[in-house]
C-alpha cells in the first residue's frame, strides 16, 4: 500500500469516529428520555415509544439508512448523506439504549425512593440527585457494550455513500487486487478505537463509583 | 440485478428491507427530472461509483478512472452544472431508480433485468465476458477445456446470468458447465482462484484486462465465453429527453476522437465497433449481443 492509501485509511477512520461519536452523543440521552416516557405510562406517548423500540430493534441499519436517504426527499426533507447516516445510527442505537435505561430504572430499589420522599425531596430532585447517578452506574457496561456494537455496525451506512473505514478498504482493494493488507490495517484501527471506548468506560465507572457508593 | 446484493446484505430481516425498498421505489419512481427541468434548475444530478477499476477508482482520495474523465468532458459539454455523488454499487441503482439522481454515469453493464427499469445510452465500452485462469495452468488451453471445471462469478451479476451461453458453447464440444460458485465481489473471486479453490473465473473484458495488468504474475486472460456485452449509462425509463441528450454527448466524444483516446488511456485499447444507438428493450439487446 502507498502513503496515499494510508492517508485514505486515516480519513476513513476519522469519518467512522466522528459519525459514531455523534450517534453515541445523541443516542444515549435520547434513550434516557424515551425510557422515561415509557416508564411514565403516559397514554399514547408511552405506546409510541414501545412501537419505536420494537421497530428500531427489528430494522437492519442498512435498511434504515437507505430508507432515510431515499425516502425523506419525497416528503420535502432534503437530507444529505452524512445527516442521514448519523440519524440512522442514532435512531438505531437509541432504541437499544432505551431498554438499557428502562431496566436500570425498573430495578432501582424502592426503599431509596421512599427514604428520599420521607425527607421531603420532590420527584425531580430525587431523580436527579439519587436515581440518575446510580442508574448511570448500573447502565454503563451495557451502554458501552452498545457503543462498541454501534461502531462495528457503522459500515452499513456506506450504502448511501458515506466513506467510512471499511469502505476505504474496498476502494483500495479494488485497485490493488490485494484485499488483505488494507483490511488488516482497518481491523487494527477499529480495535484501537474500541479499546479507547472501553478505557473510557473503566474511567467513568471509577468516577461513578465514588458517587454511587 | 446487482441490486439483489443489498437485499442479501440485510440478512437479519430481509422482509423489512424488501417492504421498505418496495415502498420507497414505488412511491418515488418517475421523480427524476426531465431535461427541461434540469436546464431550468441549472444542474444534472449524477451518481458514480468508486471501486470499479478502471472505470471508477480513488487515487489518494481523488476520484479517477475512465468514467471520471468522461464526467470531466460532460462538464465542458453541458450548459448546466453537473452534481456528482459517489455511491457504492449496492445502493447506486436503487437510488437512481428512486429519482435521487437523474442518471448513473458509471461502468454498469446492460442486462435484461436492468432493461426492465432503465434505458441505456450508447455503450462506451465492450463488456464481452472472458475467462481468467491461474498463470501456468496447463489444463486450460481453450474454451472447451473448461468442461466440468469450477468457476467463480459475482452473485447477482450479468456475468452470472449469462453463464448459459458458456454452457451452450461447451455442449457443442460434448462438455458441460461445471460447479458455479458465487461471491459478493471480485476481489474474493480472484483470491480463491489464486489459492486453487476455483479453476477459473469469468469477468467482462475491461475488468479482466485491468486485473492482468496489475497481477499478470498470478493470472492469465483466456477467450470469450459470451456474446457481445456493453458498458453503458442507465437512465430511468421515461426520461427520453435526457437519454437523447447523453447520446448526443457520446456522439460528440466519438467525433472529437476523445472517446477513443480515453478508451486507450484506461482500457489499453479502443472499441470502435460498439453500437451507436441507445438500448431500450430486451429485444434490441438480444439482437446486438448475439454470439458470432
Amino acid at each position: 500500500m502507498t502513503a496515499g492509501d494510508y492517508q485514505m485509511l486515516l480519513d476513513g477512520a476519522w469519518t467512522t469516529i466522528w459519525i459514531s461519536l455523534l450517534a453515541i452523543g445523541g443516542g444515549v440521552p435520547l434513550g434516557l428520555v424515551l425510557s422515561l416516557i415509557r416508564v411514565s405510562r403516559f397514554p399514547v406517548l408511552s405506546q409510541i415509544v414501545v412501537l419505536y423500540v420494537s421497530l428500531g430493534r427489528a430494522t437492519p441499519l442498512l435498511t434504515l439508512a437507505l430508507f432515510l436517504f431515499v425516502t425523506l426527499p419525497v416528503f420535502g426533507v432534503n437530507i444529505d448523506k452524512y445527516t442521514a447516516g448519523v440519524l440512522a445510527l442514532t435512531l438505531n442505537t437509541a432504541s437499544f439504549n432505551t431498554e438499557v435505561w428502562r431496566s436500570a430504572y425498573q430495578s432501582f430499589p424502592q426503599s431509596q425512593i421512599e427514604a428520599a420522599r420521607a425527607t421531603g425531596m420532590t420527584r425531580a430532585l430525587y431523580f436527579r440527585r439519587i436515581m440518575l447517578p446510580q442508574m448511570w452506574y448500573a447502565s454503563l457496561p451495557s451502554l458501552v457494550n452498545e457503543m462498541t456494537l454501534l461502531v462495528k455496525a457503522s459500515p452499513a451506512i456506506a450504502v448511501i455513500g458515506v466513506v467510512d473505514l471499511t469502505r476505504v478498504t474496498n476502494r483500495i482493494a479494488a485497485q490493488t487486487y490485494e484485499p488483505l493488507p488494507p483490511i488488516l490495517v482497518a481491523g487494527a484501527m477499529y480495535m484501537l478505537f474500541i479499546s479507547v471506548l472501553v478505557r473510557l468506560q473503566r474511567h467513568l465507572e471509577k468516577r461513578a463509583e465514588r458517587y454511587a457508593t | 440485478m446487482r441490486m439483489l446484493k443489498i437485499i442479501r446484505a440485510a440478512q437479519p430481516s430481509r422482509l423489512f428491507f424488501a417492504v421498505f425498498i418496495t415502498f420507497a421505489l414505488t412511491s418515488l419512481a418517475g421523480e427524476a427530472a426531465s431535461l427541461k427541468k434540469i436546464k431550468a434548475r441549472g444542474y444534472l444530478n449524477i451518481a458514480t461509483e468508486d471501486n470499479y477499476a478502471p472505470f471508477e477508482i480513488m487515487k489518494g482520495g481523488k476520484a479517477s478512472g475512465f468514467t471520471n474523465d468522461v464526467v470531466a468532458e460532460l462538464k465542458k459539454y453541458a450548459d448546466f452544472k453537473i452534481r456528482q455523488d459517489i455511491l457504492p454499487w449496492s445502493g447506486l441503482l436503487a437510488s437512481v431508480r428512486a429519482g435521487k439522481y437523474d442518471c448513473a454515469i458509471t461502468g454498469s453493464i446492460i442486462s435484461e433485468e436492468r432493461l426492465r427499469v432503465f434505458d441505456f445510452t450508447m455503450p462506451t465500452a465492450s463488456a464481452q465476458h472472458y475467462y481468467i485462469t491461474r498463470k501456468g495452468d496447463d489444463r486450460i488451453k481453450g474454451v472447451k477445456d473448461l468442461n466440468g471445471l469450477t468457476v467463480g462469478v459475482q452473485a447477482g451479476s450479468v456475468l452470472l446470468s449469462r453463464l448459459p451461453e458458456l454452457d451452450a458453447m461447451l455442449k457443442k464440444t460434448g462438455g458441460k458447465l461445471g460447479k458455479v460458485v458465487e461471491y459478493t465481489s471480485y476481489p474474493e473471486v480472484y483470491e480463491d482462484l489464486a489459492n486453487g479453490r476455483l479453476d477459473y473465473a469469468i469477468n467482462a473484458i475491461v475488468s479482466a484486462q485491468n486485473l492482468i495488468s496489475k497481477r499478470g504474475d498470478t493470472f492469465a486472460l483466456g477467450e470469450p465465453v459470451s456474446g457481445f456485452g456493453f458498458h453503458a449509462y442507465p437512465v430511468p425509463k421515461g426520461n427520453e429527453d435526457l437519454l437523447v441528450y447523453l447520446n448526443g454527448f457520446i456522439t460528440h466524444l466519438y467525433k472529437s476522437g476523445k472517446l477513443a483516446e480515453l478508451q486507450k488511456k484506461w482500457f489499453g485499447r479502443a472499441f470502435p465497433d460498439l453500437p451507436r444507438q441507445s438500448i431500450k428493450s430486451v429485444k434490441e439487446f438480444k439482437k446486438l449481443t448475439k454470439a458470432q
